[in-house]
């Protein structure tokens, strides 16, 4: 064994794998988390609205796809629901039957139900005098919702935020088991094959570090971006407890 | 519809406790191990040293930016080469369980985040308490032990909860690797039974029942870490419910 646990050659070689398995990473973080926006804003104003039967079942939502581990929701729709009879004679065959439909359903209700309440969070940080000078002056609601209170609640809400895309990115490493070759399946079949524990692991390491961090600068310009007209670039805060600031930075937020 | 005995249930029953006790040695083992080594890299890295500073941000980086799959799986496939080569011929005899690597993996990813987390708190002290602790010349092990990190505890509590219960999420991961924990026993009881939805449903209520529970405990812990404390008005909106 050399002094290096990578192995430089091998490294090189299976570069081409690697990159197509980041590619479909990439894939699987993007559309989910296109998908699980698009439905955590519905699920979220149920869950704030003060009628019960609207708030109840978006709360049931939550509480399910947030509390459930994500490998389990994948097992319970890759297996799970190929079960119901009326399901694999329906249309939605083509989603349900392929690992890759299952796998985007189980990751974007996942990303969906953290998002409603990082939403949540957001919108309810919002300054409620702020809402109401807006009704005041006569706003519409649509207005005000979208001109006012969604700009301030993504500034405030910009750090949950990329929290919860870093730890999906993370969370997207164990759809292989539903048969997808993704950047960490490629990284287990080079293992498989050439019994070297290092180097493709390693490799893979590298690539995600890169995606998530890229991620995470992206994220540093969009807030600096939002920022711009603030005097100095002080990071917006959620309104926490004192002298907790700096610890949400990386742990994603929970309940 | 369903086609499950009552002692074939039965069977997969206790399948899944000895499962369910598995995931929570593990589970427990492995956030008590990201606790106390979070603990001490969080004092650790707090210290001048320029080179243990950079050592630190160089640790955090890699294992905030890497799936906790990754980490399982390096130390499961490479444990082995990589004791080897710390301890030598002796090393090279140990053999990585799953359990091992899983408890190994997650602690070390997860005291990453505890160890943000002490910093954070310890910073956010009033510079105060260790100069009173200073002047009063306790010794730092009984500074830290009596004056700080009981503090600290209480400062850190609500991140700790979210590491508790992102953790709890991550665990099932293990069985990847092939422990045969809990989502293990699941898969194989929804494989032979071909009833994949009501095991999987269950396994997840499981989870969730368990995250509900631990977090009524911890509001219950919190309310009683802040009773010197005077009630923050305003929460982290994030968490505000529980």
């Amino acid at each position: 064994m050399n002094a290096l646990p990578i192995d430089p050659a091998l490294a090189w070689e299976s570069l081409p794998a690697l990159f197509d398995g980041l590619g479909v990473t990439v894939f699987l973080t993007v559309l989910p988390l296109l998908i699980g926006l698009a439905l955590a804003f519905p699920i979220c104003f149920a869950r704030m609205s003060p009628r019960r039967a609207l708030a109840l079942p978006a709360e049931i939502f939550v509480v399910f796809f947030r509390g459930a581990p994500l490998l389990i929701l994948l097992y319970l729709v890759y297996y799970g629901l190929g079960q119901i009879e009326a399901l694999r004679n329906g249309p939605f065959w083509i989603v349900f039957g392929s690992p890759f439909g299952c796998a985007i359903v189980a990751l974007s209700l996942n990303h969906a139900a953290y998002m409603v309440e990082v939403l949540r969070g957001s919108l309810l940080a919002v300054p409620h005098g702020i809402v109401e000078a807006s009704e005041a002056l006569g706003i519409t609601r649509r207005n005000i919702f979208l001109w006012v209170r969604m700009p301030l609640a993504l500034r405030y809400g910009l750090k949950a935020y990329q929290n919860e895309v870093v730890s999906f990115v993370k969370g997207t490493a164990i759809v292989s088991v539903v048969t997808i070759t993704d950047l960490m399946a490629v990284a287990n079949s080079i293992f498989e094959q050439t019994y070297d524990p290092f180097t493709p692991i390693l490799c893979a390491a590298a690539f995600y570090w890169a995606f998530v961090n890229l991620i995470r600068v992206g994220f540093t310009f969009w807030g600096r971006w939002l920022g711009r007209h603030t005097a100095e670039d002080a990071p917006v805060a959620l309104p926490g407890r004192q002298g907790l600031g700096g610890l949400a930075g990386r742990v994603k937020v929970t309940p | 519809m369903t086609n499950l005995s009552l002692a074939d249930l039965a069977g997969y029953l206790r399948q899944l406790g000895e499962g369910a006790l598995i995931t929570l040695e593990l589970f427990l083992a492995s956030f008590t191990l990201a606790f106390v080594l979070g603990v001490l890299i969080g004092v650790a890295t707090l210290s001048r040293n320029r080179i243990i500073r950079a050592a630190w941000r160089v640790y955090a980086s890699i294992f905030m930016g890497v799936p906790s799959l990754l980490v399982i799986f390096l130390i499961f496939y490479g444990g082995s080469a990589m004791l080897a080569a710390v301890l030598g011929e002796f090393g090279a005899r140990i053999d990585i369980s799953p359990f091992g690597a899983g408890v190994a993996a997650l602690g070390i990813v997860y005291a990453a985040y505890v160890a943000e987390l002490v910093r954070g708190a310890i910073e956010n002290l009033p510079k105060g308490q260790f100069e009173g602790a200073r002047a009063l010349a306790i010794p730092p092990f009984i500074m830290w032990g009596r004056v700080i990190l009981p503090q600290v505890m209480r400062l850190a509590l609500p991140g700790l909860v979210n590491v508790w219960s992102f953790m709890l999420k991550e665990t099932p991961l293990v069985s990847l690797a092939g422990l045969q924990d809990l989502v293990a026993a699941a898969k194989i009881a929804a494989g032979a039974t071909k009833e994949p939805f009501i095991f999987f449903i269950a396994t997840a209520l499981v989870f969730i029942a368990f995250s509900a529970a631990s977090l009524w405990l911890a509001n219950r812990l919190e309310t009683r870490l802040d009773r010197g404390q005077r009630r923050a008005p305003v929460r982290s909106p994030a968490r505000a419910e529980a």
